[in-house]
C-alpha cells in the first residue's frame, strides 16, 4: 500500500477517535466510532490481514455499533448540555496530558528497535483465512473454546442483570 | 500497479454500475409495478411510451424536479448523510460478485478478494446505518420507530444469514465467490443436483442441507432488504412510510434506489451461491471466444432477473408479519435451523461416502 | 496432539463446565415452573414461589457440589507432568494442588450459596460460580500470557455478575458497578502491558519470554509493559492503590460472592502473579533492598506491599462494619503476601502461596459466620455481632479462631504463615536488604491486632442490643453451614499446629 494511504487511514482513525470523545451528541459519537473502525479495518487490510480487517467491519462496525446506536436511540439520550469549562481543571488536565506526551516520546526515543528499518513482511503462501482457521483448530484450540465459555458467562450475566423481575 | 489492471477495473466499475445496475434499478421499479398489476389483475403503467416502458424516465424527471423540502427540526447534516449511506453499501457489494466468466481474457469480477462472502456481509451490514440515521435525523416519531425496527431486524437476521451459507463454504473450502462458481461448474449447482453428474447419490443427500441453506438465506435476505413480508421499518399502514416519511424529492429517491439496489445485490449473491453464478449447462466460458463471455454475463443477469421476480412475487402475495413474530421467527426458528443445518452438512461431508 | 489428549488433560475443567451447564439447565427449567405457579395463583401465594426457589437451590447446589467433587477426583488422576501448546495448559504437582485448592474453596462457596435462602436465581448463580472456578483453574494451570488473560477475563466477568447479583439490594448494584469499572480498566492495562511484552519478545509463552528477556537490558518500553501487566494483578489481589473497589464489593455483594472473591480469586491471582514474575520476568528481578534498589519488578511489588500494609491496616481501624473491616484487612494481607514474591525464588513463592491459602480458608470461614449472623439479624455491623457468645457459642468460637489467625496469634495458621513469610524475606539476601519491608509488616500486624480484638470484644463482652435480644434466642439451625464453618476452623487450627502438612507439600511441588 502506498504510504499516503497509510497516513490517510491512520489520520482518519485518529481524527474520528478524537471526535468520539469530543462530540456532545451520543449518536454522533457512535457514528464517529464507526468511521474510526473502518479506518482500522483498512489498516489491517494494508497488512494483508484481509480476514481480520473484514471481521472488524462485520462485527464492530456492522453489528456492535448498530447495537450501540440502537440502545442510544432507545434510551433517547439527548445531546449533553454545554458545560461551563472549569479552567483550573482544564489546565491541570492539559499539564498531565503534556507530561504523558513527553514521557511517551522519551520512552519511544529510548526504544532501540524503533530505529532500525524492519525487513518487509514475507507474503504467506497460503490464504490468511485458511491460516487463521488452522491455528484456531490446532495450537489455539483451547483458548478458542475457553472464549466460548467466556461469552456464555457474559450472556448469562447480561440477561440476568437486565431482566426486569416481578416484585 | 500496472495500468492495464487499473483501466480494466475502471471500465468494469463504470460498466457494471451505469450500464447494468442503475438501469436495472429503475426498471425494477417498473417491473414491480407491472408484476403487482398482473397479480392484482390490473394494467399497471401504460401511458408513457409503448406499454409504459419509458415510465422510469418520467419518474426520474418527476423526482428531480420536485421541491426538495427539509423539515425545520431535522438534524441537517445527518439528514443529508442518510440517503447517501443508504445507496452506497448495496452498490459496493457488487464489487466482489463474479458477474461473468472472462471477456478478452479479463475476469469479469471487479475485486476477487479472498474473503468474498465476508466482504458481502460486512458491507451489507453497513446498509442499516442509512436507515437508522435517516430515521433518527428526521426528528419525528414514525421515522424514528422505523429506524429502530430496522436496526434490530437487521441484527437478528444477520446471524441466520451468516450461518446459512456455512454449508456451502464447508463444501467449497474457500471464501472466494469465484471459487464457489468454479465448484458449481465442476460439480453442478448446489440447489439443483440434477445438473452435472446426477448419478452421484452423495450429491442428492447433500442437496438437502443445501436447499435448507438456500431457503434460510433467501428469507434472511428478504429481511435484510426490508422487503415484504418483513418490511416493518417502512410499513405504510403503521408508520406512514417509516424512516423515509420526512424525505422528499431526490433524497427520497435515493432511499428508493438503495432498496432496489440492495434487492439486486441480494439476488446476485443468491445466484452466485446457489444457482451456479454465470454458468449454464452447455455454454462454454469466455475463453472460447468473446461472444461466450457476453453470453455468460447475460445468463448471470437473466438469473438475477428471475430472482428479482421471485422477490416481487412474494411481496405481492404474502401479508406482513407482526413485529414480535418477526423477532421470534428470526431468533427461535431460522437461527436454530441454520445451526442444525451446519451440523447435518458437516456430518454428511465427514461420514457419507462421496462417490 | 489429538483432541482426545486435550480432553484428557483438561478433563477437570471440562467436568466443571459440564456441571455448570447442567446446573444452568436445571435452574432454567425449574424456574419456569415456579413462575408458572406464581402466575397461576395470580402472585397471591408468595410461599409457593419461594419454596420452589429454595428447592431449586438445594438441587442445584447438590449437583454443583457433586460436580466439584468429581472434578477434584479427576484432578487427582491427572498425570504428574504435562505441557500442552507451549505452556497454555501446564500440569505439574503445583498446578494440580492449586486446582484442588481452588475447587475446594468453590465447594465451600457452593455450601454458602445453599443456605442463602433469599437468592433469586440459584441455578444461574451457581453456574456462574462454577464457570468462575474454571477461570481460576485456567489461571493456575497456564504459563502462557494469552491463556492467562483469557482466564483473567473469564474470572473477572463472572465475578462482576456475581457481585451485582442481588438486584433487590442497591449496594450490590453499586458494588457491581464499581468492581466492573475498576476491573475493566485494569484488565485493559494488563492487556496493553502484555501486548508490549509480546512486542518486545515476540512470543507469549512465559518460559520463552524469560529466555528472550535475559538478553536485553531494562528498556523503558519494557518497564512500561511490566508495570502495566502488574497493575491488572494488583487490582485482582486488591493491593493498595488499586483496592478501592474492595470495601464495596465485600460489603455489597451477596456473601458467597464476597467469600469467593476474597478466597479463590485471590489464591489464583497470587499463583499466576508469582508465575509471571518469577518465571516470565525472572531476568528482570531487580532488587528491592533498602538503599540498593535496582530497577525491575521487585521494587514495584515492594512498594505495592508496603503501601497495602499501611493503608489496609490504618483504614481498617475506622470500620464499624465487619465485612468492610475484612475488606481492608484483605488489602493488608495482600501486602504481606507480596513480600514473599519480592523475596523471590522457591522459598519465597511457597511462603506466599502458603500464606494466601491459609488466608483464603480463614476468610471463607469468616464469611460463613457472617452469613449465619446476617440471616438472623439482617445486618453485619458490629452491633449485630454483639453478644454472639450467648446466642451461639460454637459460632463465636469459630469466629475467634478466624480472627486470631488473621491477627497472627500462635498456634493458628496465620501465625505460621507470617512467620514463614518474614523469615524468608529476611533470609532473601545476605545484607538483610528487605528488613525495612519486614519492619513495616510487623508494624502493620501490631496495628491489626487492635481491630481484630475489637471484633472479639464485641462478640464476647458486649451485651446483645435490645432489638436482637428480642429475636428468637437461637440462630436458625442450618446444620450444613455450621459444619462447614467448624471444618474450616479445624483446618485453620490444624495448619497452625502442623504447617508442614501444606508447607512441605508446597515446597516439594515447586518447580
Amino acid at each position: 500500500m502506498p504510504p499516503f494511504l497509510f497516513w490517510l487511514f491512520a489520520s482518519l482513525m485518529l481524527v474520528f477517535g478524537a471526535a468520539v470523545v469530543l462530540n456532545r451528541n451520543p449518536v454522533a459519537s457512535a457514528l464517529s466510532l464507526v468511521v474510526s473502525f473502518l479506518g482500522l479495518a483498512a489498516l489491517f487490510m494494508s497488512l494483508d490481514a484481509y480476514f481480520v480487517g473484514i471481521i472488524q467491519v462485520l462485527v464492530y462496525a456492522g453489528a456492535v455499533m448498530v447495537l450501540f446506536l440502537f440502545i442510544i436511540m432507545l434510551l433517547n439520550l439527548r445531546a449533553e448540555e454545554g458545560r461551563r469549562i472549569n479552567w483550573l481543571a482544564a489546565t491541570g488536565g492539559i499539564v498531565v496530558a503534556l507530561i504523558l506526551v513527553i514521557q511517551i516520546f522519551s520512552v519511544i526515543g529510548h526504544f532501540q528497535a524503533a530505529r532500525q528499518t524492519f525487513p518487509s513482511l514475507e507474503r504467506s503462501t497460503t490464504d490468511d483465512v485458511w491460516n487463521i482457521g488452522a491455528l484456531l483448530f490446532s495450537n489455539y484450540n483451547l483458548p478458542f473454546q475457553i472464549v466460548g465459555v467466556l461469552v456464555l458467562v457474559a450472556t448469562i450475566g447480561v440477561v440476568l442483570l437486565s431482566k426486569r423481575e416481578p416484585r | 500497479m500496472d495500468p492495464f489492471f487499473i483501466i480494466t477495473s475502471l471500465l468494469k466499475i463504470v460498466g457494471i454500475l451505469f450500464v447494468v445496475i442503475l438501469p436495472m434499478v429503475s426498471y425494477a421499479v417498473y417491473a414491480e409495478r407491472k408484476v403487482s398489476a398482473a397479480i392484482q389483475d390490473r394494467l399497471g403503467p401504460n401511458r408513457v411510451g409503448p406499454a409504459g416502458l419509458f415510465q422510469p424516465i418520467a419518474d426520474m424527471f418527476k423526482l428531480l424536479l420536485k421541491e426538495d423540502f427539509t423539515p425545520r427540526n431535522v438534524n441537517t447534516f445527518y439528514y443529508w448523510l442518510a440517503p447517501c449511506l443508504a445507496v452506497m453499501p448495496a452498490i459496493i457489494t457488487i464489487a466482489v460478485v463474479p458477474f461473468g466468466s472472462t471477456l478478452f481474457g479479463v475476469p469479469m469480477v471487479i475485486a476477487d478478494v479472498n474473503v468474498g462472502i465476508l466482504f458481502v456481509f460486512a458491507i451489507a451490514s453497513l446498509g442499516v446505518y442509512g436507515i437508522v440515521i435517516g430515521g433518527w435525523a428526521s426528528n419525528s416519531k414514525y421515522p424514528f420507530l422505523g429506524g429502530i425496527r430496522s436496526s434490530s431486524q437487521m441484527l437478528s437476521y444477520e446471524l441466520s444469514l451468516g450461518l446459512a451459507v456455512i454449508p456451502v463454504f464447508l463444501l467449497v473450502g474457500n471464501l472466494r465467490l469465484t471459487s464457489v462458481v468454479r465448484y458449481q461448474i465442476e460439480h453442478g449447482w448446489f440447489i439443483a443436483p440434477f445438473v452435472g453428474d446426477w448419478m452421484n447419490p452423495w450429491k442428492w443427500v447433500l442437496a438437502v442441507p443445501m436447499i435448507i441453506s438456500f431457503l434460510v438465506f433467501m428469507i434472511a435476505i428478504f429481511a435484510e432488504t426490508n422487503r415484504l413480508p418483513f418490511d416493518l421499518p417502512e410499513a405504510e399502514q403503521e408508520l406512514a412510510g417509516g424512516y423515509n416519511t420526512e424525505y422528499s424529492s431526490m433524497k427520497f429517491a435515493l432511499f428508493f434506489l438503495g432498496e432496489y439496489a440492495a434487492m439486486i445485490t441480494g439476488s446476485a449473491v443468491i445466484v452466485t451461491l446457489f444457482f451456479g453464478g454465470w454458468h449454464f449447462p452447455g455454454i462454454p466460458d469466455g475463453s472460447r471466444g468473446w461472444i461466450f463471455g457476453v453470453i455468460n454475463i447475460a445468463v448471470f443477469f437473466a438469473k438475477v432477473a428471475i430472482m428479482i421476480f421471485i422477490f416481487m412475487w412474494v411481496r405481492w402475495t404474502l401479508p406482513r408479519f407482526r413485529y414480535d413474530q418477526l423477532m421470534r421467527l428470526g431468533w427461535l426458528f431460522f437461527f436454530e435451523i441454520a445451526l442444525v443445518n451446519i451440523f447435518v452438512a458437516a456430518w454428511i461431508l465427514a461420514y457419507f461416502p462421496s462417490s | 496432539m489429538s483432541y482426545l489428549e486435550l480432553l484428557k488433560l483438561a478433563s477437570t475443567e471440562a467436568v466443571v463446565v459440564v456441571t455448570a451447564l447442567v446446573v444452568l439447565a436445571i435452574g432454567l427449567t425449574t424456574r419456569r415452573e415456579a413462575t408458572g405457579v406464581t402466575v397461576a395463583t395470580a402472585q397471591g401465594d408468595q410461599n409457593v414461589g419461594g419454596s420452589s426457589s429454595a428447592r431449586t437451590n438445594a438441587i442445584c447446589s447438590f449437583i454443583a457440589a457433586l460436580g466439584l467433587a468429581i472434578a477434584i477426583g479427576t484432578a487427582l488422576m491427572l498425570p504428574r507432568k504435562a505441557t500442552l501448546f507451549s505452556g497454555m495448559l501446564v500440569i505439574t504437582p503445583l498446578t494440580s494442588l492449586f486446582k484442588i485448592i481452588c475447587m475446594a474453596l468453590a465447594f465451600f462457596a457452593v455450601l454458602l450459596t445453599k443456605s442463602e435462602k433469599s437468592l433469586r436465581h440459584p441455578g444461574e448463580y451457581l453456574a456462574i460460580l462454577l464457570l468462575a472456578t474454571v477461570g481460576l483453574m485456567l489461571l493456575v494451570s497456564s504459563e502462557e500470557l494469552l491463556m492467562i488473560f483469557i482466564g483473567l477475563e473469564l474470572l473477572g466477568l463472572s465475578l462482576y455478575v456475581m457481585v451485582a447479583f442481588d438486584k433487590t439490594d442497591v449496594r450490590s448494584a453499586e458494588a457491581g458497578l464499581k468492581y466492573f469499572l475498576f476491573g475493566s480498566t485494569s484488565s485493559a492495562f494488563t492487556l496493553f502491558g502484555i501486548s508490549l511484552i509480546y512486542g518486545m519478545s515476540g512470543i507469549t509463552s512465559l518460559a520463552a519470554i524469560s529466555e528472550k528477556l535475559a538478553t536485553v537490558s531494562v528498556q523503558p518500553l519494557l518497564a512500561v509493559g511490566i508495570v502495566m501487566t502488574l497493575i491488572g494483578f494488583a487490582f485482582k489481589i486488591a493491593a493498595a492503590p488499586f483496592h478501592l473497589w474492595a470495601p464495596d464489593a465485600y460489603q455489597g455483594a451477596p456473601i458467597p460472592s464476597a467469600a469467593f472473591i476474597a478466597s479463590g480469586s485471590k489464591v489464583a491471582s497470587f499463583v499466576v502473579l508469582g508465575k509471571i514474575v518469577l518465571v516470565g520476568f525472572a531476568p528482570l528481578h531487580g532488587d528491592a533492598a533498602w538503599h540498593a534498589m535496582v530497577a525491575g519488578w521487585s521494587p514495584v511489588l515492594a512498594a505495592l506491599a508496603a503501601l497495602s500494609i499501611l493503608v489496609g491496616n490504618f483504614v481498617a481501624l475506622a470500620q464499624s462494619n465487619l465485612r468492610r473491616l475484612l475488606a481492608y484487612s484483605a488489602v493488608a494481607h495482600a501486602g504481606y503476601t507480596l513480600i514473599g514474591l519480592v523475596a523471590g525464588d522457591r522459598e519465597g513463592f511457597s511462603a506466599a502461596l502458603f500464606y494466601t491459602t491459609t488466608y483464603a480458608i480463614t476468610l471463607v470461614g469468616a464469611f460463613g459466620v457472617v452469613a449465619l449472623v446476617r440471616r438472623e439479624t439482617a445486618g453485619d455491623d458490629f452491633s449485630n455481632f454483639s453478644g454472639l457468645i450467648s446466642r451461639s457459642p460454637m459460632l463465636a468460637g469459630c469466629m475467634s479462631i478466624f480472627m486470631l489467625s488473621l491477627a497472627g496469634i500462635p498456634p493458628l495458621a496465620g501465625f505460621f504463615g507470617k512467620f514463614y513469610l518474614f523469615s524468608v524475606a529476611l533470609r532473601a539476601d545476605a545484607g538483610h536488604g528487605l528488613l525495612w519491608l519486614v519492619a513495616v509488616a510487623l508494624f502493620g500486624s501490631l496495628i491489626s491486632l487492635y481491630y481484630y480484638l475489637i471484633v472479639l470484644k464485641v462478640i464476647f463482652v458486649d451485651e446483645p442490643s435490645l432489638a436482637i435480644a428480642s429475636s428468637p434466642d437461637h440462630l436458625s439451625p442450618d446444620l450444613l453451614q455450621r459444619i462447614a464453618v467448624a471444618v474450616l476452623a479445624a483446618v485453620v487450627l490444624f495448619l497452625g499446629l502442623m504447617p508442614d502438612a501444606l508447607a512441605a507439600g508446597l515446597l516439594a511441588a515447586m518447580p
